[in-house]
């Protein structure tokens, strides 16, 4: 039962030693609309675990600038009563928190937030973006007043550098000198907005951030080169700094814009898909017109009508004779395909012929696309293991470097009291943190984002670090190794029938049945060519485990099933007695005809145990089937080890056997049945397209079916783990070598403000390396999505 | 004269106008290029001034610079902003009595040249000798072009403006801005004023002019036009839109101060020249942004220059506009200028851009253009197009090696000097010694000029088999607004 | 070389001008969803 009144702020809890950490925003909304159920469907899941109903939200926090916004924003929410947990990811801004519905409510979770300086808003995850839009354009927009400004003010400077003092006509000098200032008044006060405004909270708390040493720099140069300009003759009059301010001002700015649109870019494929949903659909009234509707307002059961180049707006069936569909957005192929009436078209994927109709059936949240959306906006939320390492370096790091300029310019101004001001402004500029903060996420996420283009769903970032460091892939079989079809083999008849006949009957026996055989001989009989008509049977009825059954027109009845069923030797119709799945159909004169079916294996598979295998990767073959099929599959595909027969108690066992014996081991199953052995491996893979992906348990999810995506993974984790090493190593070596040369002097300040851009866009750099190597896929598109929807 | 329709039948874009420009683009080719050859024909023999001052070279020369860059290289710009800025606005042109007074004035400009430049009635600063009169017309067809563009982007019914126009947009208030800063005079009768500038002074302004001049009349705008296109021609989207725009913005706030590149070694004090070398070299990465963007939209494609004549005029452009943009930040470099300033290597420069650059890509521009003002598909004659492609391309050759030989060898022999101190070669030495080279440059653009003709001849057989009919503007789909 | 206090302050101004209508430009949403304008061109007409 929710609490009545809004519950009052928990006060954020002093940690650390300076105080707590601000956000920049005065919030007073009232956060009644997070309440309403319809809204708050949008963003939040109910789980049920161990019969406690819990609340899982995923919010968009406004107003963070940096790594230390996360932490206070948690430390709001851990504090709280009914929060079980919450967690910031600062690179995607997304906060995901586990809250219990009983004891409190999400508005009184915002107005804790919006006590701390900052502003959860509901992600709104096909509707609209114009939030991180807005953030997108205010970043662009300072980084061209900076740059513009700074090239003409670079351009007034540069007389000044190569002329002897007193060569140009004072005059001219002391216009040049205005016209710089000028210039440089937007850049401080406006494009370095963000910089002051962070340090100036962080400040009024007594806690040091990322931008105080930079605000610091940027003041001071102004500062001193005003004095200069107004007065030529005075003490600081000898020399102005604009270039070097607004120019500094510009790379700063210019790398966090380029970290902006990095971090977009996993969310932001998400938004290009977004943007793919049209805004307006046509809606078929009562009346058989169509009015335009914002897609908002469609409900399930609606009937809408999509123009050729737009993109489906929901989930749901084709009413038109047929469609011609781009799926590259689901399948990767850029291939036109058709669907006929009564086939299933998905939301995202564009209409290429003329206007088709369609139902819908799901939308917004519920649809494919969205689910994906939902696990990719979960998965950059939690933050990987070194992240947080690196985040705990750098708030005493910043502490150092504020002691460190002070202590340079004191230093300085003992020897040469010109040199003093530049030290100290290059010393505060040219250390880099952020660097640091950034190695890891900025690589994990842009990998993330590559293995989502191809059809590969990370939950978690930090199952990069872990898949990069196993030994071991132990598989399932049925329907990882192997299809989950089944497809039809050979058919026996009995003497004087027709195979074709054979099959008309007992697909339409097979009928609607869901039952994979029953799939098998519908899709074999379509396959063929054959009528599919009901034949005029009656009294259809599915025996559970056992087969179909049904009247014939003449009265008999005919019986498709097991061999038990059918009243038939289980060997009937076949050569040899082997384990080969079979069905038989028999009538009141008895038997009828046998199917033979296969368990396709998976194409790649053989291929993908021999990369493993030169990977150093062990593989296991680990079934619930009966030995000889196990075996079977095993010697097809070339796995190191198999244990056949295993109860879901047994598989459980084998994998824990295998961690003790030492092995870091990767489970690869289907996704439907091993949820407690997906959980214990130390990383596990979902594989097809059947694991609903709200309940999927594995870290990674292959929607394509393909076993080469596990091999894929593989090698993009390890890479990964390789330039989150680099990134590191850059980032240390780079405050090492770069503060000494700045303490010593040895670096004008335009320099250090070139270096610390630098250093950031470095490793920005080096983690795009990241998004490119993965082979390409058909479609030169965003293809975050895998498999077909089965048919 | 189409008429932008109200109601019931669908909107048809103002092509009267861009007819009427194009047309007269390619005749003031012809003359351009005519009295180009003219001129190039008396510094070979100055005979041919024949004693007539109205023939003379110094007032044929203006007339020449003038001819070629407002009167064919305005019209084409005037025929293509017109024709893009519809199309990608879906809309038909603002203001229609406005465009046609923009096409007779600007005409008027053009008639005006040809009468008083050979009478002599000159301000003698380069690219701005026409004299007030003319200067206040210009200004007042250029408002009026100003607010036909800039109306019809108003009124647009995309959100998007493309990228081309910002270029057009760019250049249009550019060139308003430059053309009334230096056109500033004291006029003291209807055919001479003083400029409002003296000295040097006079000369930092006008080369702030002249320079912006080539850099938003003869560069940003032609790149306008080489954005839409290309694209157009070879059925492919720009290599990279994101580059297109961000080379645009790094491109106009560059150029605006190389000016005194120009000025190197002359009263200009020595820092102001400076900057101008420094920007000059800043400003080649924003140009070859855009050449590289060109070029690559053929990625993928390359098969189509092999067939398609057009498309090897606005690539071979590129490739002319690429090399002109690294030669002039490297004529800018003070060391390299002392020795090719005043010497005909500047003009071999100056022809590589305009031939090379400018001239290919307009009749690339035109070529595709102008069957399709005729309801065609293609030119009368897809022969002639390649083989003015051929003509046109080996005179660009002939003339700017012959340039550059002359050029190199006149600084050489000009900075010669003996032992004692004294020059090694007297001035008229080193004009003796460049006589073959004018040959080679005469006969360069010759060829370009025949070139230009067989256009003509084309354009005509073109005109006289299509029928100008009325375009209905393209529909916006909704869902893509 | 007194015409730079011509040149100079129309340079700032133009600035300020050229600064205005890169505002104007990003408000309106002319940099949003920059990879599908190349191609608008091709469609239609």
């Amino acid at each position: 039962m929710a609490r009545q009144g809004g519950d009052a702020p928990a006060a954020p809890d002093a940690t650390g030693w300076l105080g707590e950490h601000r956000g920049p925003l005065t919030v007073t909304d009232n956060f009644a609309v997070l309440d309403d159920p319809v809204e708050q469907r949008e963003f939040t899941e109910i789980q049920e675990t161990d019969g406690v109903s819990m609340a899982e939200s995923v919010l968009m926090v406004q107003g963070m600038y940096c790594a230390a916004c996360a932490d206070t924003v948690e430390n709001a929410l851990q504090h709280h009563p009914g929060v079980e947990r919450a967690q910031v990811h600062a690179a995607t801004r997304r906060l995901t928190v586990r809250w219990d519905p009983a004891k409190t409510r999400m508005s009184s979770l915002a107005q804790a937030v919006g006590a701390t300086g900052y502003r959860l808003l509901p992600l709104q995850q096909a509707l609209s973006i114009s939030e991180r839009l807005r953030e997108t354009r205010q970043a662009l927009w300072r980084l061209f007043v900076a740059g513009f400004c700074g090239m003409q003010v670079m351009m007034y400077a540069w007389p000044a550098y190569i002329t002897e003092p007193g060569e140009i006509p004072a005059d001219i000098d002391q216009l040049l000198r205005w016209a710089s200032w000028v210039l440089s008044l937007p850049v401080v006060f406006f494009a370095s907005g963000p910089f002051f405004s962070s340090a100036w909270r962080d400040l009024r708390h007594g806690r040091i951030g990322m931008d105080t040493p930079v605000s610091i720099g940027i003041l001071v140069t102004f500062v001193v080169s005003s004095a200069a300009t107004f007065d030529p003759t005075g003490p600081w009059g000898y020399e102005v700094w604009f270039d070097s301010l607004t120019m500094f001002v510009f790379f700063l700015l210019g790398g966090r814009y380029l970290e902006h649109k990095a971090r977009d870019r996993t969310a932001g494929a998400l938004d290009s898909l977004m943007n793919r949903l049209p805004e307006v659909c046509e809606r078929q009234t009562a009346a058989g017109g169509f009015e335009a509707v914002s897609i908002r307002r469609l409900v399930v059961g609606d009937v809408v009508r999509v123009q050729a180049g737009q993109a489906f707006p929901g989930d749901g069936d084709v009413l038109s004779e047929r469609a011609t569909v781009d799926e590259a957005l689901l399948t990767g192929e850029s291939r036109p395909v058709t669907r006929e009436r009564g086939q299933a078209v998905v939301a995202g994927s564009y209409n290429l012929g003329g206007p088709v109709l369609m139902r819908v059936d799901r939308l917004g949240r519920d649809t494919r696309f969205a689910q994906i959306v939902s696990l990719m906006e979960k998965a950059s939320t939690e933050k990987p293991r070194l992240a947080i390492l690196a985040d705990r370096i750098a708030a005493p790091f910043l502490v150092a470097v504020l002691i460190g300029a002070g202590f340079a310019g004191f230093y300085w101004w003992q020897i040469d009291p010109s040199k003093a001001l530049a030290v100290a402004v290059a010393v505060l500029i040219v250390t880099c943190p952020c660097a640091l903060s950034l190695a890891t996420p900025a690589a994990m996420l842009t990998s993330a984002g590559a293995l989502a283009r191809r059809g590969i769903l990370v939950r978690r970032l930090q199952a990069f670090e872990t898949l990069a460091g196993i030994t071991a892939v132990v598989f399932d079989k049925t329907g990882t190794l192997t299809h989950d079809r089944l497809t039809l083999g050979s058919i026996q008849t009995r003497p004087g029938l027709a195979e074709d006949a054979a099959l008309t009957l007992a697909g339409a026996l097979a009928g609607g049945s869901l039952h994979p055989v029953s799939r098998a001989l519908a899709a074999a009989r379509d396959a063929r060519g054959l009528s599919n008509e009901p034949l005029s049977l009656s009294d259809a009825e599915e025996v559970a485990g056992q087969g179909m059954q049904a009247r014939q027109a003449d009265g008999s009845w005919v019986r498709l099933g097991s061999a038990a069923f059918c009243s038939v030797p289980a060997a009937a119709g076949t050569e040899q007695a082997d384990d080969a799945p079979r069905v038989h159909l028999a009538d009141a004169h008895g038997w009828v005809a046998t199917f033979e079916l296969e368990e396709g294996l998976r194409e790649d598979a053989k291929e993908a145990v021999v990369a493993l295998r030169r990977l150093g990767v062990q593989t296991w073959l680990l079934s619930g089937d009966r030995e000889a099929a196990a075996q079977r599959v095993a010697q097809a595909v070339g796995v190191d080890h198999v244990i056949a027969g295993a109860s879901p108690e047994r598989k459980l066992t084998e994998v824990t056997t295998l961690q003790a014996q030492g092995f870091k081991l990767a489970m690869v199953g289907d996704g439907l049945n091993d949820g407690p052995v997906l959980a214990r491996a130390d990383t596990s893979f979902a594989l097809g397209h059947a694991a609903p992906l709200a309940q999927a348990q594995s870290d990674y999810v292959i929607q394509g079916g393909r076993v080469m995506d596990v091999v894929l993974s593989l090698e993009q984790a390890r890479a990964t783990m390789r330039i989150v090493r680099q990134n590191l190593a850059w980032a240390a070596i780079y405050n090492f070598v770069s503060i000494p040369l700045a303490l010593l002097g040895y670096m004008p300040p335009w320099a250090a403000g070139l270096g610390m851009a630098a250093s950031s866009l470095l490793v920005i750099g080096n983690a795009l390396r990241l998004s490119s190597r993965l082979p390409a896929t058909d479609s030169d598109d965003n293809t975050p999505f895998g498999a077909p929807v089965s048919a | 004269m189409s008429v932008i329709t109200k109601t019931s039948q669908p909107a048809v874009y103002n092509d009267s106008v861009v007819r009427g420009f194009a047309i007269m683009s390619v005749i003031y080719g012809v003359v351009g290029m005519l009295v180009g050859v003219i001129i190039a024909a008396q510094l070979t023999w100055p005979e041919l001034n024949m004693g007539i001052e109205w023939l003379s070279y110094g007032r044929l020369r203006p007339l020449h610079t003038n001819a070629v860059i407002f009167a064919f290289g305005g019209s084409v710009l005037f025929a293509t902003s017109y024709y893009v800025v519809q199309r990608t606005c879906h809309t038909p042109l603002f203001g229609n009595k406005l465009a046609w007074f923009t096409f007779w004035g600007w005409n008027l400009v053009i008639v005006s040249a040809v009468i008083t430049l050979p009478l002599g009635i000159t301000t003698s600063k380069e690219y701005a000798e026409l004299e007030w009169p003319i200067d206040i017309l210009i200004a007042v067809v250029w408002v009026a072009y100003a607010i036909v563009f800039f109306g019809t982007v108003g009124i647009r019914k995309v959100r998007h403006i493309y990228v081309a126009n910002w270029f057009f947009g760019a250049y249009i208030i550019a060139v308003a801005l430059l053309h009334i800063v230096n056109s500033a005079a004291i006029p003291v009768s209807m055919t001479k004023s003083y400029s409002a500038y003296a000295g040097v002074q006079d000369a930092m302004v006008q080369w702030w002019y002249g320079h912006n001049a080539v850099g938003f009349f003869l560069t940003a705008a032609f790149l306008g036009m080489m954005y839409y296109f290309i694209p157009k021609q070879a059925e492919r989207p720009v290599y990279s839109y994101r580059l297109s725009i961000v080379h645009f913005w790094a491109l106009i706030f560059t150029y605006m101060w190389a000016g005194p590149h120009h000025l190197h070694y002359t009263a200009l004090p020595d820092w102001t020249q400076s900057v101008g070398m420094v920007f000059s070299l800043i400003l080649l990465a924003p140009s070859w942004g855009g050449m590289i963007n060109g070029i690559m939209t053929l990625s993928g494609a390359w098969h189509k220059l092999r067939d398609d004549p057009i498309l090897r005029f606005l690539i071979v452009s590129l490739s002319f506009y690429g090399m002109s943009t690294f030669e002039g930040p490297m004529m800018s470099i003070k060391t390299v200028n002392a020795l090719s300033h005043y010497t005909d290597w500047t003009v071999g420069h100056v022809h590589s851009g305009a031939l090379g650059w400018v001239g290919l890509v307009s009749m690339g521009s035109l070529y595709y253009l102008i069957p399709r003002l005729f309801g065609q598909k293609k030119m009368y004659s897809v022969p002639a197009i390649e083989l003015h492609f051929w003509t046109a391309t080996i005179g660009i050759v002939l003339y700017i090696a012959a340039m550059w030989i002359a050029g190199v060898m006149q600084g050489l022999m000009w900075r010669s000097v003996n032992p004692d101190g004294s020059l090694t070669y007297t001035f008229v030495e080193s004009v003796k010694a460049t006589f073959p080279f004018y040959v080679i440059r005469l006969l360069g653009g010759l060829l370009y000029l025949g070139g230009m003709i067989v256009m003509l001849w084309n354009v005509i057989m073109t005109v006289r088999q299509g029928r100008a009919e009325d375009v209905p503007v393209a529909s916006v789909n909704p869902a893509h607004a | 070389m007194d015409v730079l206090y011509l040149l100079i302050p129309v340079s700032i101004v133009l600035v300020f001008v050229i600064i205005g209508i890169f505002w104007w430009a990003l408000q309106s949403g002319q940099f949003d969803n920059i990879e599908r304008e190349g191609e608008r061109i091709l469609r239609g007409d």
